[in-house]
């Protein structure tokens, strides 16, 4: 499907502009938190590379009609799955965890691009379905496109990225429209589940939820990244200690101050002003989204525009919640500023989908 | 491609929903985030220090101790190697390698010469050091000991070797008691200095005790910054702390006095004490205490060895007998009597006593030292005889009551304030402390013994020094001090000098012409043929003073009880002042169990200090050195070198080995 001119008039590049603002202070942040252990910057250079790579994707995933992508989710979601079932069964083990793929000296996740899958599977589903409200049948249906993928990559073990899903249930179960007596049965399911799914838990997924109920119990422990973290980040005050002149992690008192807990190092460095500021873009992307969605062609579009910005306030939610202790320590990046190349591509991908649906939201387009 | 037409309210409706949700979401975040970069920001920040900065201690240097004229330095500083042990560097090793622990033990024992269970000792006291601090391991470390130390660094990172003062007392035993020495801080004296930690030095006894505060200085800080993994990483400077350094502290002691007494103590092996004052303002020229200790030894930690041979020392060492010792002052207190009966009108210009050898008071018999007797005896021969029945009269005219107030006016029964540590009151007995210490009845015989410096009646040296420089400055009692100056150091490299000013104790109203007898009379106990004190005797210079035996065998309740024959020997004392008509320094001279009287062998040493310190006038008086052929005689023998006179006449010496 050619790409109109009047079709790409109508790209919001405030929403784009946003988005690359976040991956610029997240590029920043990154430079900051490795500079002085890693003299080549070479973790500063890779992150720039994903960002490309990633805006290259991202205009594949702007330009072409986001209905070409329903039709082809089915293969991509299938292609995914088998990603993951070949990871449990050959993988790596890295950090506990089996979620890396290793092509030619790259790793990546497969699940962060199952979860692009996952979402065009849904809104493809839900561009096909009218209802108001979900029967049985649909619901079932739309439960084991998301719960696929889940179970793979739980039982990798990998719950923090698995629950990285769970928005998709929520998106489905809140638009999709579910009737009272379903959300009974669904709260009872995740109650019962909730509870036999803690005595499954690995012992260092136990921890981090003893560490998350009381993080100044061992400080020098469990706590530790936590403890760590609220200390970068009220010291850093209000005006922030300075770019590349925060010291929690400059000194490795913070851990995965690179990774997971980047935000931290934003507190540390540009202060509470530097995090209301990120706080701000985040909300102005989502508010955006959502309109889109509101705005969108018909119930793919919105759907697509739902299940995609709610990965987006699934992470940043939890993420930044993690830092000062509200939630436990998982390891959910934050969208666009966290190291990563997996989610860094998944994250743009996701924009230019949004964009997308947005661009594509006359019929006449 | 369908349009889509379902509810688009019903959708609308609960994106709106979700956004303000997330709105809501997105407040309680920021405050969240407010409530801790904002309102708890100063908790975090100090936390934030404390996780990367490392307080590294730089001591301060502890300031110097000079003698009078500031030429001698007593005490000093010099450079010694510490070994501490970084904890923080050593819980990870220790966690990655269970065994390493013992491994630190035994290297360290092998290295220190301890044993095991000393090592574990030190480290259980170390715990006490904050964890992030260097732990005390050993502070004087030898050159071979740092050398395998720093060969071993590989395997035992935590160990450092650390650059430290060690306080050093050039002199050694010189002027010790006076000096004292440092310590490791006591846990008891820790609450009371909140400023030092665990394993500093204090001062523990003497001038190092007492002036501490401003010896010691102030120690800074250096902050270092270390990572996570305990590696140092760079001094942040401008949060570095500069030491202060302590002040310099200026003695009265006059060295060439303080090195003649003590030489003279120790050449003759006696154990006593010396005490010279300047009379005019209580300034102590010359403290000592025999035998005395070498605060180096002291100063440092004590091995077990060195323990023993401390404790094993029979004449406590560490006792300062200058001012801790309690002897009967012997018939040094006729000098006291002699000022109280005269003031008190008890005897006046005239007044004769007959001495027959022994006398009956009270119903008792009681003996003058010398069997034949004075004969008749009368004002300033009193003394210059020394005659026991003299003295006995005037005590039993006077009573207890009456004698115990000169005697505390003239500083006995209390202490002088000097400022050393441990100074002892002694005892002046009256009727009511036999009542109420004693619950006894004062018997009137009592009296009697006090009158010649017996009985309950106990001093210090320097107690007897205080009452010769109240005799000779007319009634002054000062308080006597050994501590000059102090010199501060201020942190622009310029000094500020404390002068130590004069204090007057006491004002004893004495009479004139009583003051004249006493003087009088101590003037011929040195310098009138058959004067008791002879042998301090000095041509060109008018000495007066008093000698005093006292018996040990009838005091053996009050000594010691050990049956060495040694012991059993008396002690003899001279107390003494010159010149006579304006005085300038007192001596005060007491040799336990000497086994002969005062004039013998306290005398002399006297007589040595007056020399020294009036060297210049004792030559002007007495040669002409400006004529070479004076000086050709003092080559040739003929004459005495300057400063030494001649011998005291042998009448006097063989009268005053009986005498008191």
């Amino acid at each position: 499907m050619a790409v109109r001119e009047r079709t790409l008039a109508r790209l919001d590049l405030n929403f784009l502009g946003t988005a690359l603002v976040i991956a610029t202070i997240g590029c920043l942040l990154i430079y900051s938190a490795t500079y002085f252990n890693d003299p080549g910057l070479n973790i500063f250079k890779k992150q720039l590379l994903w960002i490309g790579i990633g805006l290259a994707l991202m205009v594949v995933f702007l330009f072409v009609d986001y209905h070409v992508f329903f039709d082809i989710a089915p293969i991509a979601y299938g292609i995914g799955v088998i990603m993951l079932i070949y990871l449990l069964v050959l993988g790596r083990t890295t950090a506990n965890v089996k979620s890396w793929i290793h092509i030619a000296g790259f790793q990546f996740q497969p699940s962060e691009f199952m979860k692009i899958f996952t979402a065009l599977m849904l809104a493809r589903f839900f561009d096909n379905h009218e209802a108001a409200y979900l029967n049985l049948r649909s619901f079932i249906r739309i439960m084991l496109i998301i719960a696929v993928p889940v179970g793979l990559i739980a039982i990798q073990p990998d719950f923090g990225t698995a629950a990285t899903f769970f928005p998709l249930v929520a998106v489905a179960m809140f638009f999709g429209g579910i009737r009272w007596k379903a959300w009974v049965a669904m709260g009872i399911a995740v109650a019962i589940l909730g509870i036999a799914g803690y005595s499954q838990l690995h012992p260092y997924q136990k921890d981090r939820v003893v560490t998350f109920l009381n993080p100044d119990r061992d400080p020098l422990g469990k706590g530790y990244q936590v403890t760590q973290a609220k200390i970068a980040i009220g010291s850093g005050g209000i005006h922030g200690k300075g770019f590349r002149q925060g010291t929690q992690a400059k000194l490795e008192y913070l851990p995965a101050r690179h990774t997971d807990f980047i935000f931290a190092v934003l507190g540390e460095e540009w202060g509470f002003i530097g995090v209301a500021i990120v706080l701000a873009l985040y909300l102005f992307l989502i508010a955006q989204a959502l309109t889109f969605a509101k705005h969108a062609r018909d119930r793919g579009g919105a759907f697509l525009a739902i299940c995609l910005i709610s990965f987006f306030i699934f992470h940043v939610f939890i993420n930044v919640s993690m830092q000062i202790g509200v939630l436990p320590t998982t390891g959910i990046p934050l969208p666009l500023i966290s190291y990563g190349g997996s989610s860094t591509m998944m994250f743009l991908i996701a924009i230019g989908l949004m964009l997308n649906v947005d661009m594509h939201r006359f019929a006449n387009a | 491609m369908r349009v889509y037409r379902d509810d688009q309210k019903f959708l609308t409706f609960r994106i709106n929903a979700l956004l303000w949700a997330i709105v809501a979401v997105f407040v309680f975040l920021a405050g969240s985030f407010w409530f801790v970069q904002g309102v708890q920001a100063e908790k975090y920040r100090n936390l934030s220090d404390a996780n990367a900065l490392r307080p590294v201690p730089m001591p301060a240097k502890r300031g110097l101790i000079y003698d009078r004229a500031g030429q001698k330095i007593l005490a000093d500083n010099q450079p010694a190697y510490a070994l501490t042990l970084d904890r923080v560097v050593m819980k990870p090793i220790i966690k990655g390698d269970p065994s390493h622990r013992a491994k630190l033990v035994a290297f360290l024992s092998t290295v220190l010469g301890m044993t095991p269970q000393e090592i574990e000792n030190r480290f259980e006291k170390g715990k006490l050091v904050q964890f992030a601090r260097p732990m005390p391991l050993a502070e004087d470390v030898s050159m071979p000991q740092v050398a395998s130390i720093q060969a071993q660094a590989l395997s035992f990172p935590e160990l450092n070797v650390e650059p430290v003062q060690r306080r050093n007392y050039p002199y050694d035993i010189m002027a010790a008691h006076v000096m004292g020495f440092l310590g490791e801080i006591s846990e008891k004296e820790l609450v009371n200095h909140k400023e030092m930690k665990q394993g500093d030095l204090i001062g523990k006894r003497g001038v190092e005790l007492m002036y501490d505060e401003y010896l010691r200085g102030k120690d800074g800080t250096q902050f270092w910054e270390y990572d996570s993994h305990g590696r140092r990483l760079a001094e942040v400077k401008n949060a570095r702390q500069e030491p202060v350094a302590g002040s310099n502290v200026y003695l009265t002691l006059d060295f060439d006095l303080q090195r003649r007494a003590e030489q003279y103590f120790v050449e003759n092996e006696f154990v006593g004490a010396a005490v010279a004052l300047d009379p005019r303002n209580g300034e102590v020229l010359a403290m000592v205490s025999a035998p005395a200790f070498n605060p180096n030894i002291y100063s440092r930690r004590f091995t077990p060895d060195t323990w023993k041979l401390i404790a094993s020392n029979p004449f406590k060492v560490e006792l300062n007998r200058a001012i801790q010792g309690l002897y009967s002052p012997g018939s040094v207190f006729k000098t006291v009597m002699s000022v109280a009966g005269l003031s008190e009108g008890a005897i006046g210009p005239g007044t004769t006593f007959f001495c027959g050898g022994s006398g009956v008071f009270y119903g008792r018999r009681f003996r003058c030292w010398r069997k034949q007797g004075h004969g008749d005896v009368a004002d300033a021969n009193a003394l210059k005889v020394s005659c026991d029945i003299f003295f006995y009269n005037v005590a039993a005219r006077l009573g207890v009551d009456k004698i115990a107030k000169y005697a505390h006016d003239l500083s006995f029964g209390e202490v002088t304030k000097i400022d050393l540590d441990g100074e002892k009151a002694g005892l002046v007995p009256t009727t009511q402390w036999a009542e109420q210490k004693q619950h006894r009845k004062w018997y009137p015989s009592e009296t009697i013994s006090v009158g010649v410096g017996q009985g309950p009646l106990i001093v210090t040296p320097l107690q007897v020094a205080n009452l010769m420089a109240a005799v000779a400055n007319g009634g002054t009692v000062y308080r006597p001090h050994v501590v000059r100056m102090i010199e501060r150091i201020k942190p622009d490299g310029s000094t500020e000098k404390l002068q130590v000013a004069p204090e007057v104790l006491h004002q004893v109203k004495l009479s004139p012409a009583a003051l004249e007898t006493v003087k009088l009379g101590l003037w011929k106990v040195v310098n009138e043929e058959g004067g008791t004190g002879g042998n301090s005797r000095v041509a060109g210079l008018d000495i007066s003073g008093k000698t005093g035996t006292v018996q040990v065998i009838a005091q053996k309740g009050w000594f010691s009880t050990a049956g060495m024959p040694f012991l059993d020997r008396d002690h003899a004392w001279f107390a003494s002042y010159a010149p006579r008509d304006n005085p300038q320094l007192v001596v005060v001279v007491f040799v336990e169990h000497a086994g002969t009287h005062g004039g013998v062998d306290s005398a002399p040493l006297a007589k040595m200090l007056y020399e020294s310190r009036f060297q210049k006038e004792i030559q002007t008086t007495t040669l002409d050195l400006t004529n070479p052929e004076t000086l050709q005689a003092i080559r040739d023998g003929k004459l005495p070198m300057p400063g030494q006179t001649t011998k005291a006449p042998a009448a006097n010496a063989n009268d005053s080995n009986l005498g008191h």
